[in-house]
């Protein structure tokens, strides 16, 4: 029972300078149901202690090269498997995945589907029982395990009752407890808000600082500077892998592979310097270096710096699509998740809702759309009380996307799916038909309105779920993180789309964590925190705001940050360089 | 959403073996099962009153008060209209009320109650994880204690899947509340297939996490709960054994039954 331990650790005690902790040759894997491989051939090592990041679009192959190292493939996921896993020299062919538990430990994405226990010390004593530890030395390890990820003294809670960053954590202390030598995060922050996220990244630094080999899997290039190497996939096989520094300032090679480049990169890019810059500071210095600016840069005369004054949203004659009214909602009697705010939204405007996790940013969103009902105070749609709406009204003012479009999806074809709201609201099947075709159209799913919306990828089912509200054509449109979970050409595809729409009259509410977005697609902003409003204007105002910023936990997109170095507020790499090219 | 009933106290029935709680629970159901007038379901009632009080279960009991009523009214009322024998009290057309049937339907109502009392008193004292040492110790599966721990994990995640289903088709013009009753259930079709395969998808992934952490390493896993046998739990056995004997004989000699006058 013991023997693939003790294997495991005899050979990590006999070859531990000689054996890297991670070696693929060959490696090449075709899911059952595919028809081309996942993985071709992929050559791969991981000296012992490297922290290595895994980069690439969705659907390339990432999580499949992960996979392979505790023996998830071939052992659990089936298919045709070629090549050698070694893991500190010991093949791991042929091995079943429990028996990897003690060598390799792998933290997933969805951190719901990781928990299985009722309290957190239970949840850490899982791995441990399940390979035979005795109950004295799980109780040795548990204190431990828990303090390395902050966790200390949460050993009686429900791990349901965590936030998003401590169940991640909770999920890294019960893998660390095992003590394997190898960790394995498929993008363990995807899931997270920007506090969860920074917490689980301070983690990783201190797991590396203990010696242990990572390999990371993440679609965010800022975090990923601090690896010691980045590997590229595309299409099943290494494209490319090097230091951070070299990898990351390749702007080809990661458009090229549908990765996001660091907004630093592009802009010493666009001003033709040379250099690599880790950081904002780096950047700054490369940047006066080159441009020979002097320490106070004068800005542009359009980037005036902000009138002390509260901005205001621009005032219209139009009647307001939405307003709310000194708004408060209560959850169960005692949580105040709105306490009376108030918001008008025009015609035609492009908001951001931003804020931490239970600042009450969904919970505004859904009282505009209707599945709350206020505590106090009243919604307004279109210059009529929002209760006194019927639902067929109601969706023609304001359609809401939910987070996840699997939470929605459930016909037998695309096409039925968009048909699903006009049918529910009786429209006549000559209107259903041309509606469908225009939509599908607008979010380029025309060419598979035939097919199983459940064969679709990720990034098309939630442009389908976009599709499935769009088609009631409301007069402004509520999207839930519309881009978590998808890479970086898919996040472009859809927030691309959701640009038209908006240029083509239908007002836009988007809830995000993501700096980015805000910055480049945004017009307005919304800060919320503890349930009161505490920003209402103008992008770029808000991003002079940076105080008011970092008590909400968000941070400034980096291109924004390096430009307030510079005494202006740029919101992406393209306004920067144009804006300092004065200076060259 | 409470799926969760146990209260962190440190009672003396919290530390009793988990073993020795589920038999006691057997022994429970035994003895209720045995006997159907009030009057000698009276003794096991002043017991899981004594447990509540003992335990400090009482806000269980407060939150769950509309169940125990209706569960007591519901099966009181249905009993007393199906229970025909006896000297009728109240005759007139179909309604048929005698001493028997309402001493029989009572009787009913209280023993719905007391199972559904004693298990809220399980889940107050004891943990999931306890409750699958405890089936461990009795020579279940290990694979079926954990299905069970496993199960109290899924439920709150699907209810609120299939909450967020249907708030999202309800946007889009879906009208769950007309038609007939076969009409209402054809239309929870756009909840059920997201919900389904959600349900499909965190399996999978539940499946490929459990095994990523070892499960199945060994057949018998180790157990960070750990309970010994002590003195205190041998004689809540001897006493759950004397019960279930007692409530037995009261069955044997007859005085359990509703004497039919």
């Amino acid at each position: 029972m013991k023997t693939a331990l003790e294997n495991h650790q005899r050979a990590e005690a006999g070859g531990a300078e000689a054996a890297p902790a991670v070696a693929l040759e060959e490696v090449s894997f075709t899911y059952r149901s595919a028809d081309r491989p996942a993985l071709a051939g992929v050559r791969f090592s991981q000296r012992a202690g490297e922290m290595v990041g895994v980069m690439g679009a969705a659907g390339t192959g990432k999580s499949s090269l992960a996979r392979c190292l505790n023996a998830i493939i071939p052992g659990f996921e089936h298919g045709r498997f070629e090549g050698l896993v070694r893991i500190h020299g010991r093949a791991v062919n042929g091995s079943r995945v429990c028996e990897m538990a003690p060598a390799v430990g792998m933290v997933f994405q969805d951190f719901e589907a990781q928990l299985f226990s009722t309290n957190v010390a239970h949840e850490v004593a899982f791995a441990m029982e399940q390979v035979g530890l005795a109950p004295h030395e799980i109780r040795a390890r548990l204190g431990p395990a828990l303090a390395a990820v902050g966790l200390a003294g949460f050993e009686d809670r429900d791990p349901t009752s965590l936030s998003g960053g401590e169940k991640q954590r909770l999920a890294i202390a019960s893998v660390l407890a095992v003590q394997p030598s190898v960790i394995v995060l498929d993008e363990p922050t995807t899931d997270l808000d920007p506090e969860g996220r920074a917490e689980v990244f301070e983690l990783i630094r201190k797991l590396r600082d203990r010696g242990l080999s990572l390999l990371i899997i993440e679609h965010e290039t800022e975090e990923m500077r601090e690896c010691d190497r980045i590997v590229v996939i595309r299409d099943g096989r290494i494209v490319a892998e090097g230091p951070p520094e070299r990898i990351l300032s390749d702007t080809r090679l990661l458009n090229e592979s549908g990765i996001r480049p660091p907004g630093l990169n592009l802009v010493l890019d666009a001003l033709g310097i040379e250099g690599y810059a880790a950081n904002v500071d780096e950047a700054e210095a490369l940047l006066r270096r080159a441009l020979r600016v002097p320490a106070r840069f004068e800005p542009e005369p359009d980037f005036a710096p902000l009138s002390p004054a509260q901005p205001q949203p621009a005032a219209t004659q139009d009647t307001p699509l939405v307003e709310i009214d000194n708004l408060t909602h209560v959850y169960g009697g005692t949580v105040r998740a709105l306490d009376s705010v108030s918001l008008r939204i025009d015609p035609g405007e492009f908001v951001a809702i931003i804020g931490q996790n239970g600042s009450g940013k969904t919970t505004l969103a859904k009282q505009i759309v209707g599945l709350l009902q206020p505590t106090a105070g009243r919604v307004m749609l279109a210059g009529r009380d929002r209760s006194t709406l019927g639902a067929a009204e109601a969706a023609a003012m304001v359609g809401y996307v939910f987070q996840n479009p699997d939470h929605q999806i459930f016909a037998g074809t695309v096409a039925q799916e968009v048909a699903f709201g006009p049918r529910n609201f009786g429209l006549p099947p000559d209107e259903i038909e041309r509606r469908c075709d225009r939509v599908l159209k607008a979010v380029g799913l025309d060419a598979m309105r035939d097919k199983d919306p459940f064969l679709l990828g990720r990034g098309e089912r939630q442009r389908l779920a976009v599709a499935s509200v769009l088609v009631l054509q409301p007069r402004l449109l509520i999207l839930d993180e519309p881009t978590t979970g998808l890479d970086y050409p898919q996040q472009r595809r859809i927030m691309d789309l959701i640009g038209e729409l908006n240029r083509a009259g239908t007002a836009i509410v988007i809830i995000t964590h993501t700096p980015w977005l805000v910055a480049e697609y945004a017009r307005r902003a919304v800060l919320m925190r503890k349930g009161q409003k505490l920003f209402d204007g103008a992008v770029r105002d808000l991003f002079r705001h940076e105080e008011l910023l970092a008590t909400a936990a968000f941070r400034l997109p980096e291109v924004t940050a390096l430009s307030r170095h510079f005494g202006m507020v740029a919101l992406n790499a393209h306004e920067l360089a144009q804006a300092l090219r004065g200076a060259l | 959403m409470p799926i969760y009933l146990y209260l962190d106290r440190r009672t003396f029935i919290h530390r009793l073996h988990p073993a020795v709680k589920i038999l006691t629970i057997v022994g429970i159901f035994w003895s209720v099962y045995w006997v159907d007038n009030p009057i000698s379901l009276l003794p096991i009632a002043v017991l899981l009153l004594a447990g509540a009080q003992l335990t400090r279960a009482w806000p269980n009991f407060y939150s769950l008060r509309w169940l125990f009523i209706l569960v007591i009214f519901a099966t009181t009322l249905t009993w007393i209209v199906f229970y025909r024998q006896g000297k009728p009290l109240v005759h007139l057309g179909p309604l048929f009320v005698s001493r028997a049937s309402l001493e029989y339907g009572f009787g009913r109502g209280i023993k719905l109650a007391e199972l559904l009392a004693t298990s809220v008193l399980f889940l107050s004292t004891t943990k999931v994880e306890e409750f699958a040492f405890g089936l461990a110790e009795m020579g279940v599966p290990y694979r079926v204690g954990f299905a069970i721990t496993l199960a109290f994990r899924l439920v709150p995640l699907f209810i609120d899947s299939a909450l967020t289903v249907v708030q999202a088709q309800r946007l889009r013009g879906y009208d769950f509340d007309s038609g007939s009753l076969m009409t209402r259930v054809r239309r929870y079709v756009p909840v059920t297939v997201p919900v389904f395969m959600g349900a499909l998808r965190k399996a999978n992934n539940m499946a490929m996490a459990l095994e990523a952490r070892g499960f199945g390493y060994s057949a018998r896993p180790t157990s960070y709960v750990h309970y010994e046998m002590r003195t205190v739990d041998v004689m809540m056995l001897l006493g759950v054994i004397v019960l279930a004997v007692a409530y037995f004989l009261i069955y044997y000699s007859g005085y359990g039954a509703i004497a039919p006058r």
